[in-house]
Parts: structure tokens; sequence; C-alpha cells
């Protein structure tokens, strides 16, 4: 487990984040997973993951603030992947701007996660 | 003489009024006492409620996650999934277990699609939830009605479309709101044609949610909204528009032009507005001729989509609006005359002597 590559996931459904847990670790990955922005960020200062997950709508810090802050403050240049729901279309646009590198609308299916995550680890 | 022998003896020679106010002194106390009690007692039982809860919802996430990774490839279900679903199917029999189970379910349900969103569905059938949807349509409560309804399309269960079809007319608009997503999110396009016979109004917001769950599906193929653009229903005509617009619908542009006459005044406004984005001249023979007989929102919704459809020929009408009353459409009729005679707008600046046009003509040169 040691090797394997670490991913943080920001995320406040807790069973979507269970089942992507689950399912990545799997896969062989490490994941830690945060309730809410404000985690996530203290997960990624801790951890330094090889990439980051995360949602956009999210209590205390939202997913673009965690962006701008692994971006700007981290300076990391680590693949970021934003989950997002119907009509979030604008604020996908400012994940974008941000710096994130790709996203998901949500219903997304797993599958179709992990290999996203895979081409941008390779 | 004991302390009470004395307090009741003092109590007995108090004058009477003096009694009473005692007496309700003693008895608020006692209730403020009483009612502390009950509150310590509600609290404790809440957060005993509440940590239950929690606790169920946790064991019902890993519950359920184990049962969508434990699937075997040789077998349907395989032995473990076999027993977390009779498990779930026990817990549902008891109300409270079972509204947090359905709560896992579509929580998770909201988020994922594919595979896994295909086997939460079988689930919810297999743990026998689905039976107490449909119960919940038999309820006498609408809000029960409703949220059966709700699961049901959550679900996807298109088995139950005769039950849920009752409901079509409901007088209760939540319930005839969660009908026609059923509708829509399950059978898609060819779900719309609970139009045909919707004597009701679809409120806006529902217009909207309906809209949205179309754009998702992969296949656009629209079905004929002819029937609905002729519909007796305003609500209906109104919806029709918007998916005429949306879609592109080309070929109901004679039915969009006879709505320019149609009785409502929205429908009037909203068949310029699609017209004009579909950039069709005709407009110009059906507004022009009775432009000042129809009210003041159509002709600036007609004024605003004009740009779309001008030619040299409009000029003296955009001219004759120039000295239109109404401030808006006077703007846009200056703002058009500049686009396609330049020469006369700069004539009638020079001669212009109304403050409100100064300032429209400053603008549109600032422009």
């Amino acid at each position: 487990m040691s090797n394997s590559k670490k991913i943080v996931l920001a995320e406040d459904n807790t069973t979507l984040s269970l089942l992507l847990k689950f399912r990545l670790e799997k896969e062989g990955y490490q994941l830690f997973i945060a309730e809410d922005g404000k985690k996530g960020i203290e997960l990624i200062e801790e951890h330094n993951p090889e990439m980051v997950l995360t949602d956009i709508m999210m209590p205390f810090i939202s997913g673009l603030e965690l962006i701008s802050h692994v971006r700007n403050k981290l300076n990391l240049k680590i693949p970021i992947i934003v989950f997002s729901a119907a009509g979030q279309e604008e604020m996908v646009l400012k994940a974008f701007n941000l710096g994130a590198n790709d996203f998901m609308g949500k219903p997304f299916s797993p599958n179709e996660l992990v290999i996203r995550i895979k081409r941008l680890l390779m | 003489m004991s302390i009470s022998q004395n307090v009741l003896q003092y109590f007995y020679q108090l004058p009477i009024l003096l009694q009473i106010v005692w007496l309700c002194s003693v008895g608020l106390t006692l209730l403020i006492i009483l009612f502390l009690f009950y509150l310590y007692y509600l609290r404790s039982y809440l957060r005993g409620e509440e940590s239950v809860l929690k606790e169920l919802f946790t064991q019902y996430e890993t519950n359920l996650i184990t049962y969508l990774y434990s699937g075997d490839i040789d077998v349907e279900i395989s032995s473990e999934q076999k027993k977390i679903s009779d498990k779930m199917k026990s817990c549902a029999k008891n109300t409270f277990k079972r509204n947090i189970l359905i709560s896992v379910l579509s929580k998770l349900k909201n988020d994922v699609s594919g595979e896994i969103a295909t086997a939460i569905n079988l689930l919810y059938i297999k743990t026998g939830l689905i039976n107490y949807s449909i119960n919940k349509l038999e309820s006498k409560k609408w809000e029960i009605i409703a949220l059966g309804i709700k699961e049901l399309t959550q679900f996807e269960v298109k088995t139950a479309y005769n039950e849920i079809n009752k409901y079509q007319n409901h007088p209760k608009h939540e319930v005839r709101n969660q009908v026609q997503l059923y509708y829509v999110s399950l059978f898609q396009f060819k779900g719309l044609e609970f139009l045909n016979n919707l004597k009701t109004p679809i409120s806006e917001w529902n217009q909207i949610q309906l809209l949205e769950i179309l754009q998702k599906f992969d296949d656009q193929e629209i079905t004929d909204i002819s029937p609905w653009l002729k519909s007796d229903n305003d609500s209906v005509v109104l919806f029709a528009l918007k998916l005429a617009k949306i879609y592109n619908q080309f070929q109901v542009i004679e039915i969009l032009l006879e709505l320019l006459n149609h009785i409502n005044k929205d429908i009037r406004i909203c068949a310029i507005e699609i017209l004009g984005y579909f950039h069709v001249k005709e407009i110009k023979e059906i507004i022009k001729p009775n432009f000042f007989d129809r009210s003041n929102e159509e002709q600036i919704s007609f004024f605003k989509i004009f740009e779309e459809v001008i030619d040299a020929e409009d000029e003296s009408f955009i001219i004759e609006n120039t000295s239109n009353a109404n401030f808006e459409i006077r703007f846009l009729a200056f703002k058009l005359l500049k686009m396609i005679d330049v020469n006369k707008w700069h004539a009638i600046k020079l001669n212009t002597t109304e403050i409100d046009n100064e300032r429209i003509f400053n603008y549109l040169e600032a422009m």
C-alpha cells in the first residue's frame, strides 16, 4: 500500500465517497476521504497526494476554493478532477480557469472515473 | 410548631388575593420544573434517535457498498449479496429503518450511473422496497402519494405506469408534478404524451425540471410538438414553445405564426421571441399591420427581435416608431435606424429637441 498512488477525495456525499474508496482501493490507489473542502485541504497538505478528486458544492470551503488553494497557495501541479451536478456549468468553467484538469457531471459511472484517473496518472 | 405548620398558618392569614398569587406562583413553578424535565427527556430522546439513525445509516451504507462490489460473474447474485439483500428486506419491515434504507439508496442513486445505478434499482426491487412505494400510491394523503411516485421515479420502476397514470390530473399540483417527472424521466420524449390530455396547468418550475431531464438523454429525437402548440391548455402551449426553441423545430413555423394572434398575451410574446430566434421574416407581415393595437410588451418584444428580420423596406416603419410614446420602443427604433441608414439617423439627431432622445443618441453614439 505504501507504494500505491495517493488520492484525496473531497465529497460531502458519504455513500458516494465510500463507494469510490472501495472501487479505487481495488484498483490499487490509496484514498483519503474528506467530507468538506476544509478537511480536503488539510488532507492534501498532510499527505501530498498524486491526485485530487473534488465536488464543487461542499460545506465550509467549496471545491473551487480548494482548487485555488492547491494551485495558488500550495503551487501543486497534480491533476484535479471536479465533480459537478446539473446546472453547475458555470462553476465547471470557473474550475477549469482555476486549474482543474477534468470534470465529471453527476450522475457518473465509477468505471469511467477509474479510466480517467488512470489516464491522468499515466 | 413545625415549619410547615407555620407556613400554612401564615398562608391562611393572608388576604384572599395574596393567597391566589401564592398559589399561582407555586403552580407555575411546578409547571416550569415539569417542562424542564420534559425538555430534558425530549432532548435525550432526539439525541438517542439521531445517534441510532447515524449508526444505521453508516451500517446500511457499508452493506450497500459491500453488496454492490461482492458480485460474482458466474452467478446472477452471489451468496454474500443474497445475505445482504435478505437482511435489508427484513429491515424494510420497520418504517424507521425503511426510511433510512431508502435515503441511503437514493443518496447514491442520485450521483452514480451505469452498472452501479442498475444494481441499485435491482436491489430496490429485491428488498421489497418497491412494494412499500407502490402502497404509498393508495394513501389518502397527497404528500405520501407524491413521495411514492418520487421513489418509483428515482428507482426507474416502469411497471408502475398504470398505477401512476391515475394521478395525472390529481387536484394537488405537487402530485401532478411528480407524475410528469415520472413520465419524462422514464419514457423520455415519449413520456411527453401526457401533454395531449393535460387539463391542469404545468408550473414554470416543473417545465424547467422537465426540460432539464429531457436534455440529459442521448436520444434527442423529439416527437411532433404541433398538437401541443394547438392545445387548449395555455401552459402546454407555452411549454411546447420552449421545446420548439430548444430543439429548433423549424417545421412548426406555420403554427408559430398563427400563435401571434393567440388569445393569451404571454403566448403571443413567446411566439414573437421564437420566430425572431428562427429569423422568420413573415412575422413582419402579421405584426406590422396591427402593431399599434398590440400590447406594449408585444411591441417591445417585436422590436427586440426586429434586428433578426430587418430589411431596408422597414425604414418607414422604424422612423414612425422613433416618435413612439414608449421610451424602450423609441430607443430600439433609433438603434435599428442607425443600423440600416446611418445618414437618416444623423439627420434626425441634428433636428432632435427632446432631452430623452438626446440621451438615446449620446448613448448610441458611444456604443
